[in-house]
């Protein structure tokens, strides 16, 4: 099967190693992923995330709409603000987490993950139904790039006309970068200040325009990384990666995630009334993460067990070595008697257990050595 | 492709990229050929089997693991461990930097050499079985 390319492919195919990442063709490295990712970590890197999904949708009852489809609340958010959230199924499972940006009242930007990108493109369109909303897939028609690292403002400044050093965390604004119009949000997956690049009126069979911001960033300083970094950095930040350590079989209480459930919302959200009785009935096992002790990494699926190495606790949804760390990191799910900081539990690796503890997850690093909140 | 890959003569190979070198005691050195490591890339963490466990032929006997991936370690032979490269626990990026020297896995006393040596490949085969390799 053909893979699918993103607007920036060439670049990819030229310079970096490309893998079928949930059916595109994308680069897992091109250096290296320490190197990608301490360049993220120490200074700037540059993520190709044109394969992302993105909509806008626009119409007078857009808000209300939308509203009625994520868990957080639309309603106090000002113009040009970003709001993270979830969508949920009836039964309260997370179909997809999401970022969606208030340009007017009327008028909401959404970005949202590529391995849902069709999925959650028919779940807006399928709840629309009565709404007066219209609503654009602009995946294919803009190409998009993330921007990261502690010289994020500085790279990108140098290529628009704008100074976009006043865009505050999560908020969007309009610039023109290298001569072409763009959005840019302040936002990324990496727990670095950094922002996200959104290069308008880019139709997937000429991405020139998406090539030329793409080269602007690259020579204005910014490393160019792979999925590899992308993962390790999101991993330490402690971000949830969609479709794997959450997804329609998670309650978002059980994934850290009640601060973007708005129980008292005006007219609820779809999940709701689930989400609510499954808190009534007492949420039993908790995200959690771990950090290895003992030698060894670990890796998605692999088995949680307690600490006297008595039986199965829980599993990895997400692991790896952290390379700012230097040792090896999971999150994964266990019951609420196993969650607390500190508490020791073993990770199965291949025949043997190895020990680790629960430790803070999000981030995982000290966020004075680490992160947005450092820079500043 | 196979000409990116150093291949070394006079070592026999497995399918899965592992290489056997017989010594003149008659032990035999283990360990993963150039073509390995550069698939796994900045490898960052090696798990070692213990000196006195078995080995099956294309057994497993421990790992080698990058950022992203793990690989299984197969012994191109049977036999005993009679002793491991404990250098790459802290140091396993000996095994990207000198997979055919410095990054050897372990060394295996045989127990049916001739047998197992007739179903590896020697370096000329194994070049061919690179090209064939997608990627």
């Amino acid at each position: 099967m053909d893979l699918r390319k993103t607007h920036i492919y060439d670049y990819h195919v030229k310079h970096g190693n490309i893998v079928d990442f949930g059916g595109f063709a994308m680069p897992v490295w091109y250096d290296g992923i320490i190197a990608e990712h301490n360049a993220v970590r120490d200074a700037v890197g540059i993520f190709d995330t044109s394969h992302m999904g993105r909509s806008m949708a626009e119409g007078p009852d857009t808000e209300r709409f939308l509203n009625r489809v994520i868990s957080n609340d639309l309603s106090k958010l000002g113009p040009m603000g970003g709001l993270y959230s979830v969508m949920c199924t009836p039964e309260g499972g997370v179909v997809d987490d999401l970022i969606l940006y208030k340009l007017r009242d009327d008028k909401y930007f959404i970005v949202y993950n590529a391995g849902t990108r069709e999925k959650d493109f028919a779940w807006f369109t399928k709840h629309s139904e009565g709404y007066d909303v219209e609503l654009k897939d602009l995946s294919d028609n803009m190409a998009m790039m993330a921007v990261q690292g502690p010289k994020a403002v500085e790279t990108v400044n140098a290529v628009t006309e704008e100074d976009v050093t006043a865009v505050e965390r999560f908020n969007i604004a309009e610039v023109t970068l290298d001569g072409l119009p763009c959005f840019v949000t302040r936002t990324g997956y990496t727990g670095e200040d950094g922002f996200e690049v959104y290069v308008k009126d880019c139709p997937l069979a000429s991405p020139e325009k998406g090539l030329k911001a793409w080269n602007a960033l690259v020579d204005a300083g910014a490393k160019p990384c792979g999925l590899g970094s992308r993962d390790s950095l999101r991993l330490e930040a402690g971000l949830n990666l969609s479709g794997q350590d959450i997804h329609e079989g998670t309650n978002p209480l059980e994934a850290k995630l009640r601060w973007v459930i708005k129980f008292k919302k005006e007219g609820g959200f779809i999940g709701m009334e689930a989400i609510q009785a499954a808190r009534e009935a007492g949420i039993k096992r908790v995200q959690v993460g771990v950090a290895m002790v003992g030698r060894g990494i670990p890796r998605h699926d692999y088995e949680i067990w307690d600490g006297e190495g008595a039986g199965k606790i829980g599993v990895v949804t997400s692991g790896g070595l952290a390379p700012s760390l230097g040792y090896g990191i999971a999150l994964g799910y266990v019951p609420r008697e196993h969650s607390k900081l500190d508490t020791k539990v073993m990770i199965k690796i291949r025949s043997r257990l190895a020990e680790g503890k629960i430790v803070k997850s999000h981030p995982f690093y000290d966020d004075s050595v680490y992160g947005w909140k450092r820079v500043k | 492709m196979s000409e990116e890959y150093e291949v070394e003569d006079g070592l026999h190979y497995t399918e899965e990229h592992e290489w056997a070198k017989v010594l003149d005691d008659g032990s035999v050195l283990i360990g993963v050929t150039d073509y390995a490591q550069k698939q796994l890339h900045e490898i960052v963490y090696v798990e070692l089997p213990e000196v006195g466990d078995s080995a099956d032929y294309m057994g497993v006997v421990g790992a080698l693991e990058s950022v992203k991936a793990v690989s299984d370690m197969n012994s191109p032979v049977a036999g005993e461990i009679l002793e491991v490269n404990e250098g790459l626990l802290d140091s396993p990026e000996q095994v990207n930097e000198s997979p055919y020297g410095e990054g050897w896995f372990a060394k295996v006393k045989p127990s049916d050499l001739d047998g197992d040596l007739a179903k590896l490949m020697d370096a000329a085969a194994y070049r061919e079985h690179l090209k064939s390799q997608a990627h």
